[in-house]
């Protein structure tokens, strides 16, 4: 099955959002360190608001780890070496 | 590049969306359990019992066998498929309602006889599908739909300790821990190393995850993980009972 991701690009990476996953709990929400998350004008799969992030993320990746439904990807920058 | 949902690979991506509640903690037992199977690459031969309650939700979750049974009964449907084909990795699924109340009687007679398989127990103190009545795991002073003044221990007794009985109950070579939600990474450790016990044929493994039951809880996001964290663990201690000799500890 195919998964639509809304994907908000920042400095250390991209944050994935699905919202057809996103059941609205907001555990996520609450667990994020420096905290970036919010509620999203977007809706998730059972009518209510889905998540999004502001540019302060550090793609810890703790909200992907947190979330029971699997419906949020993070990806990282590879750091280039010099 | 398409970015796709990070899940297990022994999920089903098809049946997702699962059927748990929002914010529902056995989605992350049953990611920490997936990890732990692909991390073993064991799917052709694991056999996943799921009891009755919330815990049911999962019989179209994994690409594994699959088995549902009723009130506890997925240790003793488990146990047979054991002895039947010891090739098999079986997983009995529970939550706290069908593991220490009903079918209480299973989960001590199997650990008494230590049979070799592994028994994962969710408890979120409380029973969630018939709509939060009190648990044997209910926390004094705990309100609950039975409980409406909160869970008086003089009347109802003091919440099942239920890792701590195993670890009594059972001979060496048992493996029983306590892991919860709040730290997924050290569930996904304890879940596995129950695995591996199953698997070196040492003898029983339990392992019990707290979770969360925010419908139930009526609870918001930050409440939710305030009581897993703080709350329960005050009375439900986090980490290994017993450890089998030639398996390192945490």
């Amino acid at each position: 099955m195919e998964f639509a991701g809304r994907t908000t690009d920042t400095e250390k990476g991209s944050f994935t959002i699905f919202p057809q996953l996103c059941k609205g709990c907001g555990l996520c929400i609450k667990r994020c360190p420096v905290d970036c998350m919010s509620w999203s004008d977007v809706l998730g799969v059972y009518g209510t608001p889905s998540v999004e992030i502001s540019q302060k993320c550090t793609s810890c990746g703790t909200c992907q780890t947190v979330c029971p439904d699997s419906a949020i990807t993070i990806v990282r920058k590879k750091k280039v070496m010099h | 590049m398409t970015i796709e949902p990070v899940m297990p690979k022994c999920w089903r991506a098809d049946t997702k969306p699962h059927k748990f509640c929002p914010g529902c903690g056995h989605g992350l037992v049953l990611k920490a359990l997936g990890e732990a199977i692909d991390e073993l690459d064991i799917q052709d031969r694991v056999v996943f019992g799921c009891d009755i309650g919330c815990s049911l939700l999962a019989w179209d979750f994994f690409n594994l066998d699959t088995v549902q049974t009723h009130h506890g009964r997925t240790i003793p449907v488990i146990t047979g498929l054991k002895r039947a084909n010891p090739g098999l990795v079986g997983v009995a699924y529970m939550g706290d309602g069908g593991g220490y109340a009903i079918g209480a009687q299973h989960l001590v007679s199997s650990a008494a006889r230590g049979e070799k398989i592994t028994a994962i127990l969710v408890n979120n103190t409380q029973y969630g599908m018939t709509g939060g009545q009190m648990a044997p795991t209910t926390l004094p002073g705990q309100k609950t739909e039975t409980s409406p003044y909160g869970r008086d221990p003089e009347t109802t007794g003091t919440p099942t300790q239920g890792p701590e009985m195993v670890a009594t109950i059972t001979a060496d070579g048992a493996y029983v821990a306590r892991g919860t939600v709040f730290n997924v990474r050290q569930l996904k450790t304890f879940l596995k190393k129950a695995l591996e016990n199953q698997m070196a044929g040492r003898g029983y493994s339990f392992v019990e995850a707290l979770s969360l039951c925010p419908t139930n809880w009526r609870t918001n996001a930050e409440e939710t993980w305030n009581m897993v964290n703080k709350v329960m663990p005050e009375y439900f201690k986090v980490g290994e009972l017993k450890v089998p000799a030639g398996m390192g500890g945490q």
